[in-house]
């Protein structure tokens, strides 16, 4: 029997993110490298991890492989506990039925069994394509001192992108009295995070009822949420306005990696207080060497630079020769950049190669170019802004 | 996988590098903008199929306690077998202080014949090198020795004063061994890494001690050696060895692993060397900085100037400042506009603002751990 927990997150990992195009084709979004030296889901887990958060599901049913290999023991997280720790949660058979998960509030249903072992007070669902950090302890204190059924994050979005988001209309309380999905016309800028709190017992009421309910399409947002308002339970709003990015498609993932170059950035990943946790290949110190140019740059271990960067993020084990050059991009882990390369506005996948002067992305406003995992560019070749290069 | 266990010894030679050694064990000594000295000769022998090591420790253990924690790092955290720390303890036999090598042995001794491995291989920490040791227990089934002793060739291993010597006959018996000698005579640098039965370790240790001996090289090995009472012979281990016998030679051996094909050979690319993990974010190359030949680890803000320097984790280089020719160790604080040449600054030491110390090549300066200049 495992011990009673106060609170177990379950991390909503996703299909294939199909809006980053090549960059999951070989694994699901959540682990797609960031930031240089991190994976999309180092964010929620650490989140976990810095909140007191010890136990947490991984759902995912597509392509497994890399993230199962990722978050192994979840060790890096200290998310190798006894009573607890990370684990992935694939769809499985059961002795009559068996399916995928048809949908986010499904794919919680399916392992309800898996959270009935803790007995939690509370369950905290997370989804793995933001970059953000985040205290879940505060939210889940904010939501037991407002007595709440369920208590979901809210930011205030610019009214221009409010039809992009799930916008809650509050009353002075931050109690939800409205949801809207998408409106043409809101009547709020704060728009659902897709980070919910939920009391056990309700959500397993909830989502028992909505799985026996044919027509719904068993998600959040959909049915759960709006069921949950028409039947009056106590819904609170909980403002988060520190630095939040989703990075579901290729120029967003590459906004975000951009934005740890600014002067200041908005999310401070040197916080020793807030640490964001990764696994660590554990590489030889970076190599700048002496014809090198580094301007502006996030560089981390394993890299050796001959070249010249410029306003770029280097993951570890990248190669960058004499004579090459690397602007506005993002390299991810062991990729090489050979000789009289030109990589420009772009996002080049592991272990990809970038052969002697071929040129990648252009500058100017364009769209990114990307290079897929694995792909070689050859010699002299071009990979032109907005192309995705690599492996369909 | 090789029946082989390993014992580190780090209790030898702590005086030698003066402040860097004043609250450490030379094995403790960090070196490469990551590593301690410790994780070469560990993360060689996990790399041999070695997975059983004790560590035995005299004082100043606690660094290296903090650095090795439960082994994780290198897979020494099983339950089959895993790492050992063997600090001192006292009891009617041993009063926690050795003499020498032999002395730690006998006190371990109950760890010795707990183990269940046919070969112990065995090495100090002292010396900076790519062991071999699968290679080396190859050698010695094959010669049939008795003790078999690791040494290199390399002539940048050998000090005048400092260091043990040997003669290698054409057969590969060890003909001679000199300890410390004002000027070496025989050919070899005997690494102090070595490879004996488990079970002739135990009854020589024994044999030995009872005899009143507390050396194993200077005492028991000469002996053996002059004597012919048993078969010693060598190995040759590739590479190049560097011998941590002064803050110049540690000075020295840092700025040549600046040199790529130098650092390839401590760093070889099918044997990963391990070490302890903290989770920094990547270094951050401000705009303005200029970093020329530089070896420089994760979790670094530069803002300034760098040359032919090696930054270890977490340290920051302020606007304007000048970093030439150094060795900034973890978290070290070098502020705006200040100025350095040939220092090696400890852990957590700071540089203030515009201030400068400039030492010369032939006497790099230390600035001890936790102080401001």
């Amino acid at each position: 029997m495992l011990r009673k927990k106060r609170c177990v997150a379950m991390l909503l990992a996703g299909g294939q993110g199909s809006r980053l195009g090549i960059l999951t084709r070989h694994m699901a979004k959540p682990a797609v490298p960031f930031g240089g030296k991190y994976r999309i889901i180092d964010f929620p887990l650490s989140n976990c991890a810095n909140s007191g958060i010890d136990v947490v599901g991984v759902l995912t049913q597509y392509r497994p492989l890399e993230l199962n290999a990722y978050i192994a023991s979840g060790a890096p997280w200290d998310l190798d506990v006894v009573n607890g720790g990370v684990f992935v949660l694939p769809p499985y058979q059961t002795g009559a039925t068996g399916e995928w998960y048809k949908g986010t509030a499904n794919a919680i249903y399916q392992n309800l069994s898996f959270i009935e072992q803790y007995n939690p007070d509370y369950v905290l669902i997370l989804s793995g394509d933001h970059i953000y950090k985040m205290d879940y302890a505060a939210m889940v204190a904010c939501h037991e001192s407002h007595g709440a059924d369920a208590t979901i994050a809210v930011r205030q979005v610019p009214w221009e992108e409010t039809h992009r988001f799930g916008i809650m209309n509050t009353d002075e309380n931050d109690n939800i009295t409205e949801f809207e999905e998408k409106p043409k016309h809101a009547k709020s800028n704060n728009a659902s995070m897709g980070v919910y709190v939920f009391t056990w017992d309700k959500l397993r009421k909830y989502l028992t009822e909505d799985e026996k309910d044919p027509n719904s399409s068993n998600d959040f947002g959909k049915n759960i949420i709006p069921k949950m308002l028409n039947d009056g339970q106590k819904m609170v709003a909980y403002s988060f306005n520190d630095y939040w990015k989703d990075v579901g498609t290729i120029e967003s993932l590459w906004e975000a990696n951009m934005d740890l170059l600014a002067d200041q950035p908005e999310i401070d990943l040197h916080d020793k207080k807030f640490r964001i946790y990764a696994r660590n290949l554990g590489m030889i110190p970076q190599f700048v060497a002496d014809k090198a140019e580094v301007d502006n740059c996030l560089i981390t271990e394993g890299c050796e630079v001959y070249g010249t960067v410029r306003h770029s993020i280097l993951s570890s084990g990248v190669i960058v020769a004499e004579g090459a050059q690397v602007i506005d991009s993002v390299i991810m882990p062991g990729a090489k950049i050979e000789k009289g390369a030109i990589v420009r506005r772009a996002m080049v996948a592991e272990n990809a190669v970038i052969s002697a002067n071929a040129i990648v992305g252009e500058e100017g406003d364009g769209l990114i170019a990307v290079v897929g995992q694995d792909a070689v560019v050859p010699e002299g070749g071009k990979v032109a802004a907005g192309e995705q290069f690599g492996e369909e | 996988m090789k029946n082989i266990m390993g014992i580190i010894y780090t209790a030898d030679r702590e005086n030698q590098l003066k402040e860097l050694t004043a609250e450490r064990a030379v094995a403790a000594v960090p070196i490469c903008g990551r590593y301690r000295l410790i994780d070469f000769p560990l993360s060689a022998m996990v790399d041999s199929g070695i997975r059983n090591v004790g560590v035995i420790t005299q004082k100043n253990y606690n660094s290296l306690m903090d650095h090795l924690g439960s082994g994780r790092e290198w897979d020494l955290h099983g339950k089959r077998a895993g790492l050992m720390f063997l600090p001192p303890f006292t009891n009617n036999d041993n009063v926690g202080v050795y003499t020498g090598f032999l002395d730690a042995l006998h006190a371990n001794l109950h760890y010795l014949r707990r183990s269940k491995e046919r070969y112990v291989v065995s090495t100090d920490t002292h010396m900076l090198f790519a062991a071999r040791f699968d290679a080396m227990v190859d050698a010695h089934e094959a010669s049939g020795a008795d003790i078999t002793l690791m040494y290199t060739r390399d002539p940048g291993a050998r000090r005048n004063g400092y260091g043990r010597y040997i003669q290698v006959e054409e057969d590969g018996r060890v003909s001679d061994l000199e300890s410390d000698p004002t000027i070496p005579h025989l050919p070899y640098t005997y690494l102090e890494a070595f490879c004996i039965r488990r079970e002739l370790l135990i009854q020589v240790v024994d044999e030995t001690v009872s005899k009143g001996y507390h050396h194993l090289t200077r005492d028991v090995l000469m002996d053996a050696i002059r004597k012919q009472t048993l078969k010693v012979c060598g190995y040759e281990n590739p590479g190049r060895a560097w011998p941590m016998d002064s803050v110049q030679s540690y000075f020295n051996c840092s700025m040549e692993l600046l040199d790529q094909e130098t650092r390839k050979d401590i760093f070889p690319a099918d044997r990963p060397v391990l070490t302890k993990l903290r989770d920094e974010m990547p270094t951050r190359h401000a705009s303005g900085a200029q970093v020329k030949n530089s070896l420089i680890a994760d979790g670094c803000i530069i803002e300034g100037t760098v040359e032919n320097s090696i930054l270890f984790r977490g340290v920051h280089v302020g606007k304007g400042a000048v970093v030439r020719n150094c060795i900034i160790m973890q978290d070290g604080e070098v502020m705006n506009g200040a100025e350095l040449q040939y220092c090696i600054m400890d852990k957590q030491a700071t540089v203030s603002e515009n201030g400068r110390l400039l030492a010369t090549q032939n006497y790099p300066v230390v600035v001890a751990k936790n102080y401001t200049v």
